[in-house]
């Protein structure tokens, strides 16, 4: 059984991607890492609806939980954990940023909140997505450069110090995107605002 | 009524140390802080059109400890002998 | 070159000569500059049999690639040896003004060796180097050596020791700019045995930059994060550092009467408010800094730099004094002699309780803020009591059968924040590389800041991984070298990003972390090859065992334990804490161990 604290933690940001659209009932996942220990959803259970027996403790470089199956996201988590400073890692679909990685290399946001703190998402690419080594080291990779990057048609990751920075940055993604796609619509010429503006898509 | 002790420019910008406010929950008694010293709102407050804290509106790197105790809570119960310090953000070495 | 400037002075002083060659670019890329090319050089120059007070121990001055670049607060420097004070690595960094200018005379390192048969200053003029005579000067305080040499903030920048240096005070420091200091660990007494007094240094060579126009860019996104940042914007400008006395005092983890509690009722008398409304002149800053944490403080007596939080609580809350001026005037005292404040103060509270428990045969009692200035004198010219403490309290306890009351780990004294009330910070002492040191990692900001988010500071499980990723983050922002407090404001990703920009490699963001983490691992490895031990990686038994009995830590030891097992596991360390074969490879340090 997990710390009630870190499942009420966990709980939270899970009710709050799934009422903020950015995951459908099962999708997504959340993680973090205590020490060399991992705290992961279960396979099949539903962010937007946790309970504690759907949050699975295993060791950080093998599954110890007695559990088949944490995730079928495992591995990646795992592989992120290894690779890159992360101590938490929110993966979601949000519905706006997975649109627009559709038909781009990155995003540069357009919005002072997403400018100011992202400055630019790398789009990677990865057909085979779930589970498989390539798209974990590709993931972990990209995640070593960028605190959240986008996976083509799929969803993004992000990672931080704790769960709260990591959904901090997945809710910003979306954000942004929701403001350009309006910006789409309202279409009308940009004004340009913030300083320096052209580097961003070099960040 | 809690004691609510103010730190580093809340001081200056309240003009007091230290006051007693009535509140159930931690944020009812620093909405009642505001009320009494409104020039505290800008330091305290994320200015908003509607509500007061209680719902997550208090700035963030605002540091409230409740009897000691770091506290991110705002709907923490007060009781009367409790002990509410608030600190702007800050850091040192 | 872009960045470093691909140069090494060394000077040696027994032979009183000097020469210069090429700095080892695969090394500086593995360890960038600072604490890591310093500690990857010690590795090479220093071993086990060397005692640190003999010729054979080295004095290493590093600066890194961002230096005098102007980006915000590249100015600080790093000097490392081994400690005659734990016996460990040991860097010591400093900001100011001198760091720029060792940059500009053209080299990226200097190392000096030996020992000089007569005192010394060195001046280093560009690449004119020259050795001259020090006796007219040895001798002398810091203000006035800084002074005669020349100190002139922009152009000729002195860094000396002063008496404590010279009469090889183990928790001496060394001084730069005047009241700027690189401390811990006592280097002072390390030049000090060398006979040498100062280095001044004067330089015409600004750092190339690779791209400028994204460097450019990641200074203008860095004003504009340190002026968003409210703690680097307001709270530090405004109040300094000794804005935590209060915030420590509240929640229960200020360690008071040398730790034997964790709240002190004079807290309030000596806190930041009160240094603001009635000492403080003005704020300062050092080399392009927008922050501006300087004190200047004013008493009755003295005019000058500090003093910082961890001062005012060594001489204060530890102590058991709550009389700030008094507290000021021997943060000026400690500058011009050249003594480290933190070891300073802990080191008499150690004396205090000693005394007042008889142990020890003396008038020093908690509360006496009017022996602290006798005090310090008395230690930097080892003078009756003086003697007994100017090596640090951990000789002292020792001396006087009572080691658990040094409130040190390897014998570095600890700064403010008790453990009991941090379980984080209990951890980060027992493993850190120099001793009991808060800067290699400082938790407060997670345990009590709320930055970037609270977490619980009495949790043990999953502590090692915020620890360890810190003293990683740390020991790469060590290496760059810039101030932590930039770090306030501006995540790593823009430090590796702008290290890109300035030396035309790019390091992701991990990557960077990464260097931090094989600079630890390094210095592990040194200490080590020392004799150090796990149970080395400890912390005094009254923070294991006594709980504070009122307070908000009230009732909590720290439980050291369970999280340093969890800590060697998490860095990939055997339960030895030897770091395996696995994490050398990943690291690039396998050839060091195995003799290749």
């Amino acid at each position: 059984m997990v710390d009630p604290r870190i499942y009420d933690m966990f709980r939270e940001i899970g009710r709050d991607l799934y009422t903020a659209n950015m995951i459908s009932s099962h999708g997504g996942n959340l993680s973090i890492r205590l020490g060399d220990r991992v705290i992961i959803k279960r396979r099949g259970a539903m962010l937007g609806n946790l309970k504690q027996h759907d949050l699975i403790e295993t060791r950080l470089d093998k599954n110890d939980s007695g559990v088949a199956l944490a995730s079928t996201e495992l591995l990646v988590h795992r592989t992120v954990y290894l690779n890159t400073p992360a101590l938490a890692i929110c993966h979601c679909h949000p519905r706006t940023a997975v649109a627009f990685s559709l038909s781009r290399d990155e995003i540069v946001p357009i919005d002072n909140e997403a400018s100011y703190l992202l400055k630019k998402i790398p789009v990677i690419t990865e057909e085979f997505a779930s589970g498989t080594p390539q798209m974990a080291n590709k993931v972990a990779e990209a995640l070593t450069n960028y605190k959240i990057i986008m996976l083509r048609g799929h969803g993004s990751f992000a990672i931080g110090q704790t769960l709260d920075d990591a959904f901090f940055w997945s809710s910003t993604l979306e954000e942004a995107c929701q403001i350009m796609l309006f910006t789409k619509q309202i279409n009308e010429p940009f004004i340009e605002y913030r300083g320096m503006s052209d580097s961003y898509s070099k960040f | 009524m809690a004691l609510i002790k103010l730190f580093a420019n809340l001081r200056k910008i309240a003009g007091t140390k230290e006051t007693s406010i009535m509140g159930a929950s931690v944020g009812a008694v620093v909405s009642g802080l505001v009320k009494r010293y409104p020039a505290l709102e800008a330091s305290l407050l994320v200015r908003s059109p509607g509500g007061l804290p209680g719902n997550g509106q208090i700035r963030s790197h605002v540091i409230i400890t409740l009897n000691g105790n770091p506290i991110t809570d705002l709907n923490l119960v007060v009781t009367e002998e409790d002990q509410i310090a608030i600190f702007p953000p800050m850091a040192g070495g | 070159m872009n960045g470093w400037n691909g140069k090494i002075l060394e000077i040696d002083l027994t032979t009183q000569t000097h020469k210069e060659y090429p700095l080892d670019m695969e090394m500086a890329k593995q360890f960038i500059g600072g604490r890591g090319l310093g500690a990857r050089l010690l590795w090479d120059l220093v071993g086990p049999e060397v005692d640190p007070l003999s010729p054979e121990n080295v004095l290493i001055f590093t600066n890194g690639p961002l230096t005098a670049t102007g980006y915000q607060t590249s100015n600080r420097f790093s000097v490392t040896t081994k400690s005659p004070l734990t016996g460990t690595v040991l860097d010591a960094n400093s900001g100011g003004f001198w760091g720029m200018q060792f940059k500009k005379t053209g080299y990226d390192v200097l190392i000096v060796r030996g020992k000089s048969p007569k005192p010394v200053w060195i001046e280093i003029k560009d690449s004119v180097v020259a050795i001259n005579d020090a006796s007219e000067l040895w001798g002398m305080r810091v203000y006035a050596i800084t002074e005669k040499l020349g100190q002139n903030n922009n152009k000729r920048n002195v860094l000396c020791i002063g008496p404590a240096g010279e009469n090889l005070s183990r928790i001496a420091a060394i001084m730069n700019d005047r009241e700027r200091a690189a401390a811990r660990g006592g280097p002072g007494a390390v030049m000090g045995s060398k006979n040498l007094k100062a280095i001044v240094v004067e330089g015409s060579t600004r750092p190339e930059v690779d791209d400028k126009e994204r460097y450019k860019f990641l200074m203008y996104e860095t004003k504009k994060l340190l002026a968003a940042s409210p703690l680097t914007s307001q709270a530090l400008p405004e109040f300094g550092t000794v804005v935590l006395m209060n915030i420590m005092n509240n929640i229960g983890a200020l360690a008071t009467r040398n730790h034997q509690q964790t709240q002190f009722e004079g807290a309030e008398a000596i806190s930041g408010e009160e240094l603001t409304e009635k000492y403080l002149v003005k704020n300062a800053s050092c080399w392009a800094c927008p922050i501006g944490c300087t004190r200047i403080s004013k008493t009755e007596k003295v005019e000058g730099e500090g003093p910082e939080f961890e001062t005012t609580w060594a001489f204060g809350a530890q102590c058991g004094v709550d009389d700030l001026p008094a507290i000021i005037e021997v943060n000026s005292l400690c500058n011009d002699l050249g003594l480290d404040t933190i070891s300073a103060g802990s080191t008499i509270a150690c004396a205090m309780e000693l005394s007042e428990k008889g142990y020890l045969d003396s008038d020093l009692r908690f509360g006496r803020a009017d022996m602290l200035a006798g005090c310090v004198e008395d230690m930097a010219y080892r003078r009756d009591l003086g003697a007994e403490l100017a090596d640090g309290s951990l000789r002292l306890a020792t001396k006087y059968g009572h080691p658990e009351l040094s409130m040190s780990t390897k014998g570095l004294e600890f700064p403010a924040y008790d453990p009991r009330g941090l379980q984080g910070q209990g951890l980060l002492y027992a493993t850190s590389n120099r001793g009991g040191c808060h800067m290699r990692g400082n938790m407060i900001g997670l345990e009590v800041l709320g930055l970037p988010k609270l977490i619980d500071r009495f949790q043990v499980q999953g502590k090692s991984a915020f620890v360890i990723l810190h003293q990683n983050s740390n020991a790469a922002i060590d290496s760059l070298v810039v101030c932590k407090f930039t770090n306030m404001g501006v995540a790593d990703e823009y430090f590796a990003r702008v290290l890109g920009a300035v030396t035309g490699i790019p390091y992701a963001t991990g990557e960077l972390i990464k260097v931090g983490e094989r600079v630890w691992n390094l210095e592990r490895l040194y200490n080590n090859r020392e004799g150090f031990t796990p149970k080395d990686d400890s912390l005094p038994p009254r923070l294991l065992t006594e709980a504070p009995t009122d307070g908000p830590s009230k009732g909590w030891v720290s439980h050291l334990e369970p999280m340093l097992k969890e800590y060697y596991r998490t860095r990939g360390w055997d339960e030895n804490g030897v770091p395996t074969p696995k994490k050398l490879a990943d690291l690039g340090l396998n050839k060091l161990v195995s003799g290749g």
